[in-house]
Order: C-alpha cells, then sequence, then structure tokens
C-alpha cells in the first residue's frame, strides 16, 4: 500500500520486511517500523496514525461476503457474490477463512488458479513448483492477497524433497487442513512417460497424503483433493500412460476415502476435462494441431473448453468444510466432453 | 413533526471553517435534501473547560455510577438479539448487571441478573430457555418474574409466593433497540428520548439487522473513547490519509435535548488542503486505493465524485430500502452520526455504524467499545452477526467483518490509552473543548454535569 499524507505531502509505503517507506519532500526518506521506531534515512519521525494504516495488519478478507466492501475487480469469488446481496444468508458459506492449503505445481494453470482461489477464501497456502521464477510470481500474487505463503521450489518426483517440503510447510502454517494433488508430468509417448506419470501423478499423491497425514489427522476439516482427468474415464484419442495413471489416482483416492474416513479425513479426486490457458497444453495444441483442437472443441457440450478458475472453483468447493458429506467421489469438471452417464 | 419550532438558524456568525458550509453543500444535490438535515439547532452549551478528574479519578468514577448508570435510560441489546419466547440477554454496566428477556407474552421485561434466594447471577450468558432458574439451589422464576418453584418448599415457609417476584427494571423500545433505565422513578422513555425518533424516520433503524457486532477492550476511561468518535476535528491529523474525500471541518453540529448530532460531509475535499483534489483523486481516497493501484471506479465526464458514489450506493441500496432514487447525495454519502446521552450512538441514512462506549468494570482506566453494523435486507430478518470481542492489544482488522472501516478504527485506537496516559500525567487541571466542532463533547458534559448534580 502507499499512500499520501494530505498535510504534509510525505507518501508512505509499505515495504516487504514489514517496514514503512515515508518519503517526504522537504524533510528527505526515512524507514521505520509501524510503532513509530526510526531505523534508518535522513527523516527521523513519522506519523504514527499513517505508519499504521499502511503497514499496520492486513485487513482479513471479510468471511461473510456481506460485509466486503464493493470490489468490482473480478476475482475468484463464491459465485452470486455481492456486497449488498439482500438475504445474503442463503448463500452457502465454504467455510473456508483460515484453513491451511498445500497444493503441488501451483505456479501456473489449474494449479496457480487453485492456490489462488483458496487465498480468496481466506486460506493461507503453501506451494511448490519446480521452475523458480514462475513459482516467486506466484507466490507475491498470493501474498497480495493478505494470506500467509511457503513455498519451495522443487521436483515432485522427488519423494524425500516432497516429503520434506510438506512438514516444513506443515510446520510454517501451524498445520495442514487441505492437500491437493495437482502436479503431473502431463501426457506423453513411451516408456518414459509411464515412469513419470508414475512418479508424479500417483506417487506425488501417495506420498503427499502420507506427508500431510500427520496434519491433517489434527485438522477438524480435513480433506484431500486428487487432480484426475477425464483421460481415466473414457477413451481419448490414443493408448497413453497418463490415461492409466490417473485411473490409478482415482482408483486409490477411492481407497483412501474409505481408510481414512474414520480419522475424519475425506478424499475426492475433480477430473477436468479440456482446460484452455495461456501456455496450456490446448493452446499449443491449438497451435500445432489445429484439427485436434477443433474436435475437442466439438465435443463440449457447452461449447467451450474450460478454464484454470472453474477447475479451481470445483477443487475448492470439494476441499471445503461445506462439502462435508462428499468423499470417495470423482468429481468430473468437463462442460459435458465425456459422453457416458455416471451412475 | 413541527421543525418550525426548533429555531433553525440560518446563518449562525459563530465560529465557522472556511469554504463551503454544510448547508451550502445540500445545495448541490441532485435530489431534495430532507429536512432534517436542513435542521440547525441554536443552543448555547456551558463548558469549553472541564476538570481532567472526569477521566481519572475512582471518586467521580463512582459517582458517576450513581448518578448516571444508575439513573439514565440506556441501550442494552437489540431485539433482534431475544426474537422468541425465552430468549435472555444479559446487560453488564459497572457493578450491574441486568437480564432482559422475551416473556410467554412476547413482552420483553428487565430483571436484576440476582437471584432472591443467596444472590448468585441467575445467567452467566445469553441464551433461550422457557424459566428463569438459578444454577446454585434451583430456584426458579416464570419468564414474567413471577415466583414458580422453590426446592424443599417446605423449607422456606416464610418466604411469600407474592413477594418474591424478580426485582423489574423499565424497559423502553425504539428503532429495534432495546433500553433499560435501573431507576424506579426514571422519567418516561419517550421523554427522554424526545425527538429523537422523528430524526430517524426515512432511515427506520427496526428494518435493520445486525451485520456485524464487534467489541474491543481499551485502556482508557469510556468517555475518552467516545469523545473521540463525536467531532471530525481529529480527521486531518489522526487519518491524514481521508482528506481528499472528507469536509472534515465544514461539518456541522448541533445539540437538542438528551441528544447531539454531527454531520461531516464525504466525497468533498478537506478545507485543510492546499491544492484541491480531483474528482477521481476524491473517489479514490474514499475506496481507500493506494497511490499506485488502479482506480476501482471512475468518476463519469460531467459528474462530481459525490454524484458517483450517491449513484453506486443507490444501485446498491436498490431492492433493500424504499424508494432508493429519492434518497439524496447527502444520505448516501455523509457521516450522519447522532448520540443519545450518555453513550449510544446511532449513525443516520445508510451508514451502518452504531457505537456504544461504557465502562468495563470498575475502573475509570477501561472501558468496552463496541461497534455494531446495522444493514438493510430484504424478505426474511438475517440472524444477526455473532459478537466478537478483541482485547486490548488487538487490532480492528481481526474482525474481518468490519470491512475497510478497521484500519480507520485502529487509528483512532492509537490516541486513546496514549490518552488515558496523558491525562493521569497531566501538570494541570483542564482539558479544553473547541468552540463549535467540539459541540457534541460540550453538550455531553453540559449533561453529565446536571446529572452528577443532581
Ligand atoms: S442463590 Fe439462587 S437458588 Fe440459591
Ligand atoms: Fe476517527
Amino acid at each position: 500500500m502507499k499512500l499520501r499524507h494530505a498535510l504534509s505531502q510525505a507518501i508512505y509505503i509499505d515495504q516487504e520486511d514489514g517496514t514503512v517507506l515515508v518519503e517526504d519532500p522537504n524533510l528527505g526518506e526515512g524507514v521505520f517500523r509501524i510503532n513509530g521506531e526510526w531505523i534508518r534515512g535522513k527523516l527521523r519521525d513519522a506519523d504514527p496514525h499513517m505508519l499504521l494504516f499502511v503497514g499496520g495488519p492486513k485487513l482479513a478478507k471479510p468471511n461473510h461476503s456481506r460485509t466486503s466492501s464493493p470490489n468490482p475487480k473480478a476475482r475468484c469469488l463464491p459465485l452470486g457474490s455481492n456486497s449488498n446481496a439482500p438475504g445474503s444468508r442463503s448463500h452457502m458459506e465454504l467455510g473456508l477463512e483460515g484453513k491451511r492449503v498445500l497444493i503441488t505445481a501451483a505456479s501456473r494453470g489449474i494449479g496457480q488458479a487453485t492456490a489462488q482461489c483458496f487465498a480468496d477464501h481466506g486460506c493461507s497456502v503453501a506451494l511448490c513448483a519446480r521452475g523458480e521464477k514462475q513459482l516467486e510470481i506466484a507466490s507475491q500474487n498470493l501474498k497480495e492477497r493478505g494470506v500467509q505463503v511457503f513455498s519451495q521450489s522443487l521436483d515432485v518426483s522427488n519423494g524425500d524433497a516432497l516429503k520434506n517440503f510438506i512438514s516444513e510447510a506443515g510446520e510454517a502454517l501451524g498445520g495442514l487442513d487441505v492437500y491437493v494433488a495437482n502436479a503431473s508430468a502431463g501426457a506423453g509417448p513411451g516408456e518414459e512417460a509411464w515412469q513419470a506419470n508414475f512418479d508424479i501423478d500417483v506417487m506425488g499423491a501417495v506420498r503427499g497424503v502420507e506427508a500431510s497425514l500427520p496434519f491433517l489427522a489434527d485438522s477438524e476439516t480435513a480433506s484431500v483433493v486428487f487432480i484426475g482427468s477425464t483421460a481415466a474415464v473414457e477413451f481419448l484419442g490414443a493408448p497413453q500412460a497418463y490415461n492409466a495413471m490417473k485411473a490409478a489416482l482415482i482408483a486409490h483416492a477411492s481407497d483412501l476415502s474409505q481408510s481414512l474416513a474414520p480419522r475424519g479425513i475425506r478424499v475426492n479426486v475433480v477430473s477436468p476435462g479440456p482446460v484452455f490457458f495461456e501456455g496450456g497444453n490446448w493452446e499449443m495444441i491449438k497451435q500445432t494441431m489445429p484439427q485436434v483442437y477443433e474436435r475437442a472443441l466439438a465435443q463440449c457440450a457447452i461449447g467451450r473448453m474450460g478454464t484454470p478458475d472453474e477447475v479451481a472453483r470445483t477443487v475448492v468447493f470439494l476441499a471445503s468444510p461445506a462439502a462435508s458429506l462428499i468423499t470417495g467421489a470423482n468429481l468430473v469438471a468437463d462442460g459435458g466432453f465425456t459422453k457416458r452417464t455416471s451412475f | 413533526m413541527d421543525f418550525e419550532n426548533m429555531n433553525p438558524v440560518k446563518n449562525p456568525k459563530e465560529s465557522r471553517s472556511n469554504g463551503l458550509s454544510y448547508q451550502q453543500l445540500l445545495d448541490t444535490d441532485s435530489r431534495e435534501v430532507p429536512d432534517v438535515l436542513r435542521m440547525q439547532s441554536s443552543r448555547d452549551l456551558p463548558f469549553v473547560r472541564v476538570p481532567i478528574d472526569r477521566y481519572t479519578s475512582q471518586a467521580f468514577h463512582d459517582l458517576e455510577f450513581e448518578k448516571i448508570w444508575k439513573k439514565v435510560w440506556q441501550f442494552a441489546c437489540r431485539e433482534e438479539q431475544i426474537p422468541e419466547v425465552g430468549d435472555h440477554q444479559i446487560y453488564d454496566i459497572g457493578k450491574l448487571s441486568i437480564l432482559i428477556v422475551r416473556g410467554q407474552d412476547a413482552i420483553i421485561r428487565a430483571f436484576h441478573n440476582t437471584c432472591l434466594h443467596r444472590g448468585r447471577a441467575l445467567k452467566d450468558r445469553p441464551g433461550r430457555s422457557l424459566q428463569l432458574q438459578c444454577p446454585f439451589h434451583g430456584w426458579t422464576w416464570n419468564l414474567d418474574g413471577s415466583l414458580k418453584q422453590i426446592p424443599c418448599r417446605w423449607d422456606f415457609d416464610h418466604v411469600k409466593n407474592e413477594k418474591t417476584s424478580l426485582t423489574e427494571i423499565k424497559v423502553g423500545t425504539w428503532g429495534g433497540f432495546v433500553f433499560i433505565n435501573p431507576d424506579p422513578n426514571a422519567e418516561a422513555f419517550e421523554d427522554y428520548i424526545g425527538d429523537l425518533p422523528s430524526h430517524f424516520e426515512r432511515w427506520p433503524l427496526e428494518e435493520r439487522y445486525i451485520a456485524a457486532h464487534v467489541g474491543r477492550i481499551m485502556e482508557c476511561n469510556w468517555k475518552v473513547a467516545q469523545e473521540g468518535f463525536m467531532e471530525a476535528y481529529h480527521v486531518a491529523s489522526t487519518h491524514p490519509q481521508m482528506l481528499s474525500a472528507i469536509g472534515d471541518a465544514n461539518s456541522q453540529y448541533d445539540a437538542w435535548d438528551h441528544f447531539s448530532r454531527a454531520i461531516t460531509a464525504n466525497m468533498t475535499p478537506s478545507p485543510h488542503l492546499r491544492k484541491k483534489p480531483s474528482e477521481q483523486e476524491q473517489l479514490d481516497a474514499m475506496m481507500g486505493v493506494s497511490l499506485d493501484g488502479k482506480p476501482s471506479m471512475t468518476v463519469p465526464e460531467q459528474r462530481t465524485a459525490r454524484q458517483t458514489l450517491g449513484q453506486l450506493s443507490r444501485m446498491q441500496l436498490q431492492g433493500l430500502v424504499p424508494s432508493v432514487q429519492d434518497l439524496s447525495d447527502a444520505e448516501l454519502s455523509d457521516s450522519i452520526y447522532y448520540t443519545l446521552f450518555p453513550n449510544f450512538h446511532p449513525w443516520g441514512a445508510y451508514n451502518r455504524i452504531t457505537y456504544r462506549f461504557r465502562p468495563l468494570g470498575n475502573s475509570p482506566n477501561q472501558s468496552l467499545m463496541e461497534v455494531f453494523y446495522l444493514a438493510p435486507f430484504r424478505g426474511k430478518r438475517p440472524d444477526p452477526h455473532p459478537f466478537q470481542l478483541l482485547n486490548a492489544h488487538a487490532s480492528w482488522t481481526e474482525a474481518p467483518q468490519l470491512g475497510s472501516l478497521a484500519k480507520v478504527f485502529d487509528q483512532d485506537t492509537l490516541n486513546m490509552a496514549a490518552v488515558q496516559k496523558g491525562l493521569h500525567a497531566a501538570g494541570h487541571q483542564e482539558v479544553t473543548f473547541s468552540q463549535y466542532q467540539e459541540t457534541k463533547i460540550r453538550h455531553f458534559h453540559s449533561l453529565l454535569d446536571q446529572y452528577v448534580k443532581s
């Protein structure tokens, strides 16, 4: 936040490290703690009210949309949320305020959108990804939403690294309520793909649950969500490791849902159909294999592919206490891409 | 009601700031302004100085308890907090504890929260029960206060049923608020609040629900806390980020019998500013937009920030408030803050705020400040938002239901304990008030004076 003191014309800027930089047009610059303590700079004295306002505790996100101030910026808020909506009590509360969420591969696409959506509902978020730069941008983005963020760059196929990250994240956030296994090796040909999908898609989920279990067991509202794929439930063009490994994941989620239910932990899968976003697979396919893209598009009953936000909302709902009765489900979010009837 | 009898003063020639007066600003409104905002009181108030020990001494604190809290009508709870038969709330003030109960006949009654056997507090917390049973030995009363049963009745031959009703306390209601008065000889509630209800005719507070209710313990005298919310004089120094969009020094202050009022225009620049901010800057300041942030709304050409905010608020209130298109820009933008002696601060129009301040326990140095947001609703009345109590070191931002105002409350709170410290450390005897901008505080102290000397 950056505000002008209307009388002195000094600019107050809150900084990463929790201090406030004050730039006074007449007296120079100074850096202060919000209690008014001077740290450095020529300027030695600042307005305590401004320091507190600019650098003080961040505004927590209201857990009741009816008390929030109007914010027309498009953000991932519950559908139909409106600051002054009459009778807004009929709105479903997700009950996520203050929950602690860990999500793998959250620096782009579905993972990033999901992390943001959790943050927008007042959750602190731990995230990992391979690329350091993209991860840094994604965590900065989350921090701006005023929640606690813990991030680490790592390769999910490295089991020890993943487990370490999870226990450190659990310590840093003071526990975990939600684990989302999102990392995937993606679809590819050949035997390496079988290994990669096994290591990342399947074992990332298996090890992730193992490592987060001690934290989840302590949570009042623990839940796990695996990101599956419609490729596991309906034939998609060619036999691929990706499809079979996602199927394994769905089967494992179903088993876990039974074994962990007595400990109050829900386990579900969200299986997205084609999701289109900049830099995503389908954008690449659109450019390189336009016929494949057109065919897939034609198959989407709603006439378009999904967006990361739409999948994110599905994950966030399933993970939230609002979905307290749902466990062992594979929730397909695909805009009618698959045609089977799921009984 | 007849506003003519109020002696409206058109051009008071007292101390006033430069710049547009509030009445002149009303002339620029895009709608017709209601009479109640056109009213100006004329009243000479005594006291531009009061002794510091009013805020610091135990003796004065005790005197207040005897002469004020035991004698005046005071806001105890909202009717919506006790909607059903048997619902009860507890209102504690100093040593007194008062139980407010909804009876079988739906009538609201108040009793001393004290068992007539050996004196245990009857209820420890608000709740719902169809009888009032003391947890100690089980003496039980009906909701109307009549004795229902005494365990081992044979052992209390000397206790007569008809003489063992709970001690009732007077109750009055207005605007969805329940008031009590511990003094059995108190004047009628209607006489006490006087014309206040007529001021709120256009903004019926009974048709609101508690959208937020947050309390915070303040390390200062209750009057220090509440006086921080009775003037706009402190805005320039305490909330300097707001000056682009607040006509602080052009506020209007009025005082009537037991109540007073201030109106501070928002979406108009402060006369303190040397350079007039653009309409967009005013809107940004109001919306709390950071200097490097993107404006969340733009002021259309040919429009002022005030009109733009007015239009936005009309859109938001559409369907919640009847004839919303007729509401003036003033009613949609400005802070219209009333005070009913001694400690009740309902805001006019659609600003939603109501404050209450009271001493905490038996100390002149500690108080409880409460913020209620009373929001309009459509259809079935929503349940009141649960009460959240913050400790003396908490930030108001810990109550997200307060929204962006929490940071402004933090700025106000930063002064409170420091005032109490300064008052105790004073080398002089009196605090002093301004002639005009601290009208509400002077009005309060003139009433306080009357009561403690009665
Ligand atoms: S003190 Fe209440 S029943 Fe004995
Ligand atoms: Fe203030």
